[in-house]
């Protein structure tokens, strides 16, 4: 038996595991929810909806995330779970590489993450076409980038899975990863005007900002005028630099690449005393 | 006759703690040896080694001839194992689970499914089959590890304290099932239970604090000791008073 065929196996049964599990259907529930409280609280506290439906489409656009905690769920408990839980004793006595299993799970995993990001933008396209009456190509852009996301943000748990001694400690690493450290340092480097499209957090803007950049965005939150107000009338607000989508998509290849080459290689090394 | 276990010179560090001291131990093709040993004596350790789960610091391991370091999957192909008190991805049933174990290892269709039933009938979870794992009790998750390590029928059987967690009619049960199908396979059997291993195994292993204290058949220990339970005590350092 080739390892290609173990590893369709493997993929099979894993995501058979997620589909079984209640928190995809949580997180279904959640997406549902979140995009249908956009929808119903826009019009109420901002008199409508945008007139600009790249506004609208951007403001529906909660595909990072989703896609991190998907990520998060569906794989922080992927490798250290073996090893945690112990059913690692019964895979692992298997003539299966442990590099296959690692692949065959990070694929199903990248299966039941695309299952939300997949229903997320279905719920969006559906929302622009009875509101606006069309759904701008952005949106394919901006699943593209999402599905890229989903892929780079499971890397990036794989390899904290690898490493981890339990579940939690994986899930709470890559939660603090993306979201805290990598959005203080892209914080700190925007404002010190150095480049930071290196970060998993400016990656994730590229999903929204595919639409127009952060001005696009300020012009839908911030009423007309409101600007004005502030510091320099908002200028530093505007003149925020929108993510270069290009090095955006280079830093999710690489964040996807090496979290997965090291996230096998610290699996393969790894012990089960 | 072939020897189908040979382990030479294993040594296994934790750390600084020496587990197994260049433990050397043959068994041949469809023999039956028990493992003895106090806690922390390197009985899971060796067995671990032999599964691939983990490393030996020094020295060689072979299942049928295949070093089991360097070729893990063609080592691993030829042996069932129960090591510890494994656990069973809870959101799935014991059929999914031999189903998955089996197609790993090459099995498939009506061959497979045949054999699925027929080892869920030998540790009788038949009215469990379709059940998922996280409503079983602990002796019941015991017995699907003995079907699991019975499932691809591999010549060597390699099992750490298997009756741990069976209730006494569990017990008797498994003794049978691994009596029945021990006689054509090579049986290496970690336990604390002596009346076990008197029933289950010709020779035994007395290992403590990673050294071989002595590899011979419970016969002839019984008449050098008066009892294997004496020779235990005696070859661990314990006393029987």
């Amino acid at each position: 038996m080739s390892e290609f065929e173990k590893l369709r196996v493997v993929i099979g049964y894993e995501f058979l595991k997620h589909i079984r599990r209640k928190r995809l259907y949580v997180i279904l529930g959640l997406t549902l929810v979140a995009e249908l409280l956009v929808l119903i609280l826009l019009p109420l506290l901002m008199e409508g909806y945008p007139d600009n439906v790249m506004v609208m489409a951007a403001m529906l656009s909660i595909g990072p995330g989703l896609a991190t905690i998907g990520a998060v769920f569906f794989a922080g408990d992927a490798i250290a779970g073996e090893f945690e839980g112990k059913t690692g004793f019964i895979l692992f006595t298997n003539p299966v590489k442990r590099a296959t299993l690692v692949m065959g799970k990070y694929l199903a995993g990248y299966a039941a993450v695309a299952l939300l990001v997949v229903f997320g933008y279905v719920i969006v396209s559906i929302s622009l076409l009875a509101i606006y009456g069309n759904v701008p190509i952005e949106t394919a852009k901006s699943f593209g980038l999402c599905l890229l996301y989903a892929g780079s943000v499971l890397s990036v748990t794989f390899f904290f899975s690898s490493v981890s001694k339990g579940s939690m400690g994986a899930t709470v690493m890559t939660l603090l990863f993306i979201m805290v450290i990598s959005g203080i340092i892209d914080g700190i480097l925007a404002m010190a005007d150095q480049p930071n499209w290196f970060l998993l957090s400016k990656a994730s803007d590229s999903i929204s900002t595919v639409y127009g950049g952060y001005g696009l965005l300020l012009e839908g939150f911030m009423p007309e005028g409101s600007m004005e107000g502030m510091p320099h009338g908002g200028r530093l607000l505007s003149a925020l630099k929108s993510p270069d989508i290009s090095l955006c998509v280079l830093s999710m290849v690489i964040y996807l690449v090496v979290g997965f080459v090291l996230s096998v290689w610290t699996s393969r090394r790894r012990q089960l005393a | 006759m072939r020897e189908s276990i040979v382990i030479e010179n294993l040594s296994k560090y934790y750390n600084k703690f020496l587990a197994l001291d260049n433990l050397c131990l043959r068994v041949e093709e469809n023999e039956n040896v028990g493992l003895l040993g106090p806690n922390g004596a390197g009985k899971s350790t060796t067995l671990k080694i032999l599964c691939g789960l983990i490393r030996s610091s020094s020295g060689v391991a072979y299942i049928d001839g295949v070093n089991v370091a360097e070729k893990p999957e063609q080592s691993l192909s030829r042996i069932g194992a129960i090591i510890e008190t494994p656990e069973f991805y809870s959101f799935l049933a014991p059929q999914e689970i031999l189903s998955y174990l089996g197609r790993l290892r090459g099995m498939r269709g009506e061959g497979l499914r045949r054999r699925i039933k027929e080892v869920i009938q030998l540790v009788k979870l038949e009215e469990w089959s379709s059940v998922k794992v996280e409503k079983f009790s602990r002796g019941m998750k015991q017995r699907l590890a003995v079907a699991q390590a019975l499932l691809h029928d591999p010549p060597v059987l390699i099992l750490d304290e298997p009756a741990l967690g069976l209730d006494p009619r569990g017990v008797v049960e498994f003794r049978e099932i691994i009596e029945g199908v021990g006689k054509k396979k090579t049986v290496l059997f970690a336990s604390h239970q002596l009346v076990e291993v008197v029933q289950l195994c010709s020779k035994v292993a007395i290992i403590d604090h990673g050294k071989l204290l002595v590899y011979d058949s419970i016969t002839q220990l019984e008449k050098k000791y008066q009892s294997l339970e004496r020779a235990y005590l005696e070859l661990t350092g314990g006393s029987l008073e």
